[in-house]
């Protein structure tokens, strides 16, 4: 973990496991306990559709979206459990802590 | 002996067709001075009668102004449909070529620099004989309309007066009528209907805004006969307004265009208004209209793309389902930008290419998503987007209104997961909405379509 994002990791925590759960229930899945080290993909059988509709859940609850900014794709670690994803989060809310969700289109 | 009626039918058939509305103005305030030419802010309490006796003197001054100073050509930049009127009827008379550019943001570029602004003050600009003199012997001088940008980013489009007229019916029996006007009236759906309306001595009935229970009183309250509109407005005028209102509407006639209506809203027209005749009129700003549907279903007979329509168009489809037209034997093919979709014996429309939603690759039209939403239990109205995704390039979001109040048993969450459900049934995955958000109202566009971004 990147040193400073440590303070942040809690509610990206949270967030995380509450947006995967959301995600599992809007398509009709059962909706176990979310845990760091489970695997996106084999685990808890996210696809990409699954993770662009995580994606967005969590632009609405902590008001970031790692994935739109400007750091190319090669510069994040890589995504395949849980604990990758609340650890991209909470490096962006400590990079922007309070960066306001952009406006609806 | 002539009636009253056929003698100015007569008189307008003869008039070129670039006089034809200031003619019909002078003629119908000669014969019926009080009778009312608009009914501005219809359904509310600021509401403002114009007769054809005020109108006609309007149009007099305006030509006076425009015969002394002679400009090279005016853009209007006047909202209100009455000042448009004016504007149109004496630039027509005098033989003075006239843009509608709505957008007031516009610049005025290519032709039109030169050409003199005027806005609802009717009035040219001051300095306006330093412009002046131009003298037109052409006996239909041009007229410019700028689209909505439906179809891309907004541009003029150079018409003939015989074409802006093209679609007006002229015959008694459309005579006298009250006609809803609630398109932007500097547009050319909006154009068509004060100029029909004004055509055959009826009234224009501008309601005071597009809230639904507004529109509903003025339908009322003014004997609206005629109700122009985009299937967008429509819905949510029949979904929204208070319903003991909207019932006690004379509508004999709906007249759909802008947008597909789909089999839903069709129903909902006949249940309020059984009576009324629906006509479906498929118009693009570029070719105009191409034909009208007059049997109430949703899209078009199927049979109609294996012969010419009457007038010599002929319909064709691209491998991907777009509609080409073709206006005559000479005349190039048309690609629309609208997907048809065979049904049983019916085309149906499916969407505009450019709605399209890619999501991961896959390609998603919102028409048919939203279909498959707008008649659940509990939603008034759907709008159904492509939103931005870093992950799958778009992801399919969707807004809903709840009926309000919310039926006994539904709540918000009830309706939401229903929506879901529903939408897992019939769809296929990457079409099911991964964003549902329940809104107060569907945003629509200038020209009252529904937005689709």
């Amino acid at each position: 973990m990147k040193p400073g994002s440590s303070s942040c990791e809690p509610m990206a925590r949270d967030a995380v496991a509450a947006a995967i759960r959301h995600v599992l229930h809007d398509t009709g899945r059962p909706a176990g306990p979310v845990e760091l080290p489970m695997l996106l993909g084999a685990e808890l059988g996210l696809d990409s559709l699954d993770l662009a509709q995580t994606v967005v859940l969590l632009e609405r609850s902590l008001g970031v979206d790692p994935f739109r900014a400007a750091a190319p794709a090669a510069g994040r670690p890589a995504l395949r459990t849980v604990s990758d994803l609340v650890e991209i989060y909470a490096h962006a809310l400590h990079s922007h802590p309070l960066e306001p969700p952009p406006s609806e289109p | 002996m002539m009636t009253a009626i056929e003698h100015l039918l007569d008189h307008l058939a003869d008039a070129p067709a670039a006089e034809r509305l200031a003619c019909a103005i002078s003629e119908i305030a000669r014969q019926f001075p009080d009778r009312p030419a608009l009914i501005a802010a219809a359904g509310t309490d600021a509401r403002r009668v114009i007769d054809y006796h005020s109108l006609a003197a309007a149009v007099a001054k305006l030509e006076a102004e425009l015969d002394q100073v002679r400009p090279e050509g005016i853009v209007t930049r006047a909202t209100r449909a009455e000042s448009l009127a004016v504007i149109t009827a004496a630039c027509g008379r005098q033989r003075v070529p006239l843009a509608f550019v709505a957008d007031a943001a516009r610049d005025l570029a290519g032709p039109l620099v030169g050409w003199l602004p005027i806005d609802d003050s009717l009035t040219l600009p001051a300095d306006a004989t330093a412009h002046g003199r131009h003298e037109f012997d052409s006996v239909s001088p041009p007229v410019i309309v700028a689209t909505s940008g439906t179809s891309g980013p907004p541009k003029l489009v150079d018409h003939a007066w015989e074409s802006v007229l093209a679609a007006a019916r002229l015959s008694e029996k459309w005579h006298g009528l009250g006609w809803l006007l609630v398109y932007d009236p500097a547009r050319w759906a909006g154009i068509q209907v004060w100029m029909q309306a004004l055509l055959t001595g009826g009234w224009v009935v501008v309601p005071g805004s597009r809230d639904p229970d507004t529109v509903a009183r003025a339908i009322v309250a003014e004997a609206v006969a005629v109700l122009p509109a985009t299937p967008t407005l429509l819905r949510r005028l029949l979904t929204s307004a208070d319903r003991s209102v909207l019932v006690r509407g004379k509508v004999d006639r709906i007249t759909l265009g802008g947008e597909a209506a789909d089999a839903q809203l069709l129903a909902d027209v006949r249940s309020f208004y059984p009576e009324a005749k629906i006509t479906q009129v498929y118009a693009t700003t570029e070719l105009g209209e191409v034909f009208r549907v007059t049997d109430g279903q949703a899209g078009f007979p199927a049979a109609w793309l294996t012969r010419a329509l009457p007038g010599g168009v002929k319909l064709s489809t691209r491998r991907d389902g777009e509609l080409i037209v073709q206006l005559s034997r000479d005349a190039n093919p048309v690609a629309t930008g609208d997907l048809v979709e065979k049904r049983g014996n019916r085309y149906e429309f499916v969407g505009r290419r450019s709605d399209v939603i890619v999501v991961g690759g896959a390609k998603v039209w919102p028409k048919r998503i939203e279909e498959v939403l707008r008649p659940l239990p509990g939603i008034a109205d759907v709008r159904v987007y492509g939103m931005p995704s870093a992950i799958t390039g778009e992801l399919v979001a969707a807004e809903i209104v709840l009926v309000d109040p919310l039926p006994e048993g539904l709540s918000p969450e009830s309706v939401r997961a229903a929506a879901l459900a529903a939408c897992r049934e019939s769809l296929d995955a990457t079409s099911v909405p991964r964003v549902v958000d329940i809104v107060k109202t569907i945003a629509t566009t200038a020209a009252g379509k529904a937005r689709r971004f």
